[in-house]
């Protein structure tokens, strides 16, 4: 069986908003995601650090005190790796992730979260949980205009809807 | 989890808490839980009923410093005690529930 | 009368006209005007009644203070009521009306109260209305405010969009005449992020309109070189057309931003307005001052205005207020004004006497001096000194301090974090104000150095009201308030400043007294007897000018009021024909209506499908937290009344949570998958708070415990499978080997693998009394599984079941739901006291036991059913002994949750009755104050269908 994004019948490609030059911010969603949170036991959390941060082709994001998403490896695998220095909860259908990339990236994401983004704020590779639009989003930096964000899959055709909105005065492209 | 409870993040509530793990945020991503000073009893003899009716009823209500809990709902999740003045709203500092905790039971109070 | 515009000079751009319609009359302007002097380029001086007296009224400012030419704008869902025509930039098609008036602007019937004036005196609504009682919402009200409104409302939604920002700065600039820009200009060069607001349409300030020098050029040219060099650098923001309305603790700044305002309507992309929250770490308060009038008769008469506005309106817009001035100043602006004037080559003189009244009614045609000669004019030009624009700095409780020698109040210290700089700090000499820039907004290193000026000498000699003045003498025009009702307040003991606020009702309103107040301290200081600095000011308070509604919902109205919340089998319940219905921000299949059936029918027809074959219905909101960790089975049972280290992996048990006072807080099943795994479930309603509960329980109370806990309930799409047919439709999905008794009894938990290697999550548990399960799968999978379910059920006549179908089936077997946990009830109040147990500490252990918790009196969940079986039971009725007429003493209890049974044919219900367990087979009265309606029920077991619960292990 195949897996079904909530946003399938939601999210479509194309330009949409300002449509002068080129798009302020480009939006697409991260499906079939693979995200793991990991959070580390009484008194692993060094150990927990260390074996995650030795991990090769996933990417370790902060996800609160001692806890971390892990995207692109298996909860299994994880499992395995970390034994019973840390708990292992698969998050890969609970969340749905966008990728927000483009100079106004910054711009659109102030709109909802009071965390200071400036880049010598919120470097590439810094994550935040925080609140956009009354719902709980994590965030994380990724590259020089680039965000990942994601939110319960529940709330994520609502929380499209806001985003798609506030980015209206940009221009943006969805792919 | 969830959205948590709609605050009044609107009208003039503002106020800067330093979460220990998450840094600086607006007072709409907490909530707020009262005076910490209260500790739970450790008996479960009916006759510490009168210890326990203060620990769940009884609240002091200062005018100046109080240590109050804050749940950083809309962030990380952790509980914190902020210390705050409740007259000038100055925050004077923020530590987690846990080392507040640990901290109180060490010293015994 | 000859033109009132100017035949050169002014920011407009004379090639570009404008159509606007005022009062519905056509008029035209240029780009670059404001509504204000667009009218009074086309000789309209008159824009507004006032609001007491209906007095005709002009603009007196050119800018935020504005108390008189309030107008409404546009119409339709765009109306906007209360616009200070001297702010709006106006656009094609500006559509704007006067307020406050009936019929018409030029004949108000409501100037009569002018005549009666002698009774309209300050407290005259309190005095007046009192009696009788029952007149004051009927009468006097709803006539007060047809009188005495100011703008309406409309009453169509609003179709444009609002938003709402963040942003962070080292510095924010409130204001961009020459200490502003001075300030933003050192920031910015130092490397801060910088932000520079001003409330104007352009940047620039004062100098827009004050004809000075700075570094040998004018003071414009100098401004525009500054913005050009800001505008260039990436450290500034520059945010024109935006005012900072609040203080706030945390060094945070409310902002609006009007994005669109000056346009007929946004275009789709943009919204009308933006609403910021500016996290400042340091700011620069360089809003200026305010020039303040001085009180005489007939100030307010159309014409008069303060000496800058005029000065505003000639040198920024090209527009003359007049075309023969008398000017009336205690400080040098009286010249600056004069100067100007006169270089536009009006006619502008100088009074040498205090003006004491002013002839004319529409517009001013003589001013009358102390000695008793008049001289013509059609237009005053006054000033009464200047009051330092102060707010933002006292929003926090803080007041300004009296400076006697520039008599005005000067902002307070409030700390480095928020300063003030040129005017609004008292500097009234220019290259004071650049200095001043300079140095404030200097983040690091030297300040920049400040470019010459030449600056003009200032000497204020106070003079707040002319005493020998004949006729109304305002000191506050938004209000109507006279020199005379402040020193009568005084005398009905209202002498406190603000008593005497409230009374009057000076400094209230939209401009909130920027113009009124100080005089209004000066006039009830001599009143009392006492200096300006023991009246001191009335508190200061967000917001500096009127924020619309619009912006402060922002984008969250409407369908975006609250975040929906859809569950994963939202797809499959659209495609079953659901009916959804919002439980918190959820969005829940409740029934699946059948051509022709409204809900009852549906909910009843599922009922018996699923008590009859199998029904499928969508349980995934509950929420679902895995527990995991060494002491995961401690922790849990600390947080149940009830024992879970004790449950056996590979089994479910039902649990319940108190809170510490001892009321039940939520109830679900938890199982066991490992000896460190848990998985648990709670109420949908209750899920974030359980959550909360959890990491405090843990965190603050517990933190020696080696536990995690994680909400999975959005990992999960969760179906319930019910009936006698559970099984074997579930069999045809399940991999490997097939349910049955011994590998899945009654309350087992296991990890399954259905559809050929999907991994699910299988529950052996029922809330509706059938055989039943809950089957979990990840989410993404779950419309696909519910699918593969219908198809597999087909043959058994599986059945889509909703939220009421659920709740028809608990109340028929008599399980408690948020009806009975409704924050009143202990766990034996829902007959579940034995769950409680007395081996180990648990979160609201002790507390139970208090006296009044354990009464035997308490009522208790019980089950009823009519004796008349055609007879409705009504949730919320309350139970008398029988033969009792309804009173509080009387008060049994009441019902908490009815259905309609397809099993039992009849209306039955769960009620909270006083001793109920002792009162089975008893008859009460049941009483429906909403409908006031009686009947009689009888008391039963809550368990009214299968008492032997014999479907549940067929
Ligand atoms: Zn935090």
């Amino acid at each position: 069986m195949l897996r079904e994004s909530p946003l399938k019948d939601v999210v479509r490609a194309g330009r949409y908003g300002a449509d002068k030059g080129a798009p302020g911010v480009t939006l697409s969603v991260v499906h079939p995601l693979s995200l793991v949170m990991v959070i580390a036991r009484k008194g692993k959390a060094k150990a927990a650090k260390e074996s995650l941060t030795a991990m090769r082709g996933a990417t370790v994001m902060w996800a609160g005190p001692d806890q971390y998403y892990v995207k692109g490896a298996e909860a299994a695998a994880l499992k395995k790796k970390l034994g019973d220095a840390a708990s292992i909860i698969d998050q890969s259908h609970g969340r749905v992730m966008f990728r927000i990339s483009g100079p106004k990236s910054r711009a659109l994401l102030a709109k909802g979260t009071p965390v200071d983004l400036h880049a010598d704020e919120f470097p590439i590779g810094k994550s935040a949980v925080t609140q956009m639009a009354h719902v709980g989003a994590h965030l994380t930096c990724t590259g020089k205009d680039d965000f990942e964000l994601s939110v319960f899959r529940g709330f994520s055709e609502s929380f499209w809807e806001w985003l798609t909105e506030q980015a209206l005065e940009f221009g943006y492209q969805v792919n | 989890m969830g959205p948590g409870f709609r605050r009044d993040d609107d009208l003039g509530s503002n106020l800067i808490i330093t979460c220990p793990h998450c840094g600086a945020r607006p007072v709409e991503e907490f909530t707020f839980l009262g005076d910490a000073k209260p500790q739970r009893p450790t008996s479960n003899d009916p006759s510490s009923m009168e210890q326990w009716f203060d620990y769940v009823y009884l609240r002091d209500n200062p005018k100046g410093r109080i240590d109050e809990f804050a749940h950083h709902s809309g962030g990380c999740r952790a509980w914190l005690v902020v210390t705050r003045n409740t007259e000038t709203h100055e925050v004077h500092g923020t530590v987690t529930a846990k080392d507040y905790a640990v901290r109180a039971k060490k010293s015994g109070r | 009368m000859g033109s009132f515009r100017l035949s050169s000079g002014g920011l407009i751009d004379r090639c570009k006209r404008l159509n606007f319609t005022f009062d519905g009359e056509s008029f035209q302007g240029f780009a670059g005007d404001s509504l204000a002097s667009a009218l009074m380029a086309n000789g309209r001086m008159l824009m507004g009644r006032s609001f007491k007296y209906h007095r005709p009224r002009g603009p007196i400012t050119a800018g935020a203070a504005e108390p008189n030419a309030l107008v409404e704008l546009r119409s339709g869902g765009r109306k906007e009521a209360n616009t200070r025509a001297t702010m709006v930039e106006l656009h094609e098609g500006l559509e704007a009306k006067s307020q406050n008036r009936w019929p018409s602007l030029g004949f108000d019937v409501g100037a009569i109260n002018s005549l009666a004036s002698s009774i309209f005196v300050a407290g005259f609504y309190y005095k007046t209305f009192m009696w009788p009682k029952s007149f004051w919402e009927k009468i006097y009200e709803p006539l007060i405010r047809k009188a005495a409104g100011l703008g309406a409302a409309s009453r169509e939604a609003d179709p444009d969009r609002y938003e709402k920002s963040y942003a962070h700065c080292d510095l924010l600039v409130i204001g961009s005449g020459p200490a502003g820009l001075m300030a933003a200009l050192a920031a910015a060069r130092s490397g801060g992020r910088v932000i520079l607001a001003d409330e104007g349409s352009e940047l620039g300030g004062s100098l827009l309109f004050e004809r000075e020098e700075i570094g040998g050029k004018t003071g414009l040219e100098w401004a525009r070189g500054v913005i050009a060099e800001l505008a260039s650098m990436t450290n500034i923001t520059l945010m024109p057309r935006t005012t900072i309305f609040g203080w706030f603790d945390g060094n945070i700044f409310g902002a609006v931003e009007r994005v669109a305002d000056h346009v007929a309507a946004p275009t789709h992309n943009e919204p009308r307005q933006r609403y910021w929250r500016i996290i400042a770490k340091k700011a620069v308060l360089a809003a200026g001052a305010e020039e303040r009038p001085i009180v005489f008769g007939g100030n307010d008469v159309p014409g008069v205005m303060t000496a800058s506005a005029m000065r505003h309106y000639a040198n920024r817009y090209g527009v003359a207020a007049g075309h023969n001035i008398a000017v009336f100043a205690n400080n040098p602006s009286g010249a600056r004004s004069l100067r100007d004037l006169r270089a536009h080559g009006l006619n502008a003189t100088a009074v040498d006497h205090p003006i004491i009244n002013v002839k004319g009614g529409k517009g001013v045609k003589a001013a009358v001096l102390a000695g008793g000669h008049d001289i013509p004019c059609d237009a005053i030009a006054v000033s009464g000194g200047w009051s330092p624009i102060v707010n933002l700095m006292c929003h926090r409780g803080t007041r300004p301090v009296w400076n006697e020698k520039l008599a005005a109040f000067l902002p307070p210290d409030v700390g480095a974090e928020f300063v003030a700089a040129g005017s609004a700090n008292g500097k009234m000499l220019l290259s004071e104000c650049l200095t001043d820039g300079a140095a404030k907004g200097t983040l690091k290193g030297k300040p920049p150095a400040v470019p010459k000026c030449k600056d003009e000498a200032y000497a204020i000699s106070p003079l707040w009201w002319v005493k020998e003045s004949k006729g109304k003498a305002f000191v506050d025009y938004q209000n109507d308030v006279t020199v005379k009702d402040l020193p009568l307040a005084a005398r009905e003991g209202y002498n406190h400043i603000e008593l005497a606020k409230r009374y009057t009702t000076a400094g209230m309103a939209t401009d909130q007294g920027k113009l009124g107040n100080i005089n209004a301290i000066a006039i009830l200081a001599e009143a009392t007897g006492k200096t300006i600095p023991e009246i001191g000011t009335t508190t200061f308070r967000p917001f500096y000018t009127p924020v619309s509604f619009g912006a402060f919902a922002g984008p969250f109205t409407g369908k975006h009021f609250q975040p929906v919340r859809k569950s994963p089998l939202h797809q499959w319940g659209e495609e079953q024909g659901a009916v959804f219905v919002e439980t918190g921000l959820w969005m829940r299949s409740s029934w699946f209506p059948r051509k022709g059936e409204d809900w009852l029918a549906a909910a009843t027809r599922e009922v018996k499908a699923t008590r009859n074959g199998v029904g499928l219905c969508d349980v995934s909101t509950l929420g679902k937290i895995d527990v995991h960790g060494k002491d995961a089975g401690r922790f849990l049972d600390i947080l149940y009344c009830n024992t879970f280290s004790t449950l056996a992996v590979g089994k479910a048990r039902y649990g319940l949570m108190l809170r510490e006072d001892g009321i039940v807080m939520d109830d679900g099943t938890t199982s066991r998958f490992a000896e460190d795994h848990f998985v648990m479930t709670t109420t949908t309603a209750n899920a974030a708070k359980v959550m909360s509960h959890m990491e405090f329980v843990h965190q603050a109370l517990f933190p020696e415990l080696d536990v995690t806990y994680t909400s999975v309930t959005e990992q999960w799409a969760q179906m319930a499978m019910a009936g006698p047919s559970a099984r074997a439709t579930l069999n045809k999905i399940v991999d490997g080997a097939k349910l049955d008794d011994t590998n899945t009894p009654y309350m087992a938990a296991r990890e399954i693998s259905i559809l050929k290697g999907l991994p699910a999550r299988l529950f052996r548990i029922s809330f509706s009394g059938e055989h039943a399960y809950e089957l979990a799968v990840p989410a993404d999978f779950g419309n696909g599984v519910a699918r593969a379910l219908m198809q597999a059920g087909k043959e058994f006549g599986i059945m889509p079941y909703g939220i009421e179908a659920l709740s028809i089936m608990r109340i028929e077997k008599g399980h408690v739901a948020g009806g009975e946990l409704n924050g009143t009830t202990t766990a034996g109040d829902l007959g579940l006291g034995k769950m409680m147990s007395t081996k180990k500490d648990y979160i609201g252990r002790v507390m139970a036991g208090r006296e009044g918790l354990v009464d035997p009196k308490r009522q208790v969940v019980v089950g009823i059913r009519p004796v008349d079986k055609r007879d409705r039971l009504r949730a919320g009725s309350h139970l008398l002994t029988r033969g009792q007429s309804p009173s509080l003493a009387n008060d049994q209890g009441y019902i908490t949750s009815v259905a309609w049974s397809p099993m039992l044919n009849m209306w039955i219900g769960l009620a909270l009755l006083s001793d109920g367990r002792n009162r089975k087979g008893e008859v009460v009265q049941v009483f429906d104050g909403l409908r006031n309606h009686h009947m009689l029920a009888e008391i039963c077991e809550p368990m009214q269908f299968d008492p032997e619960n014999r479907r549940l292990h067929a």
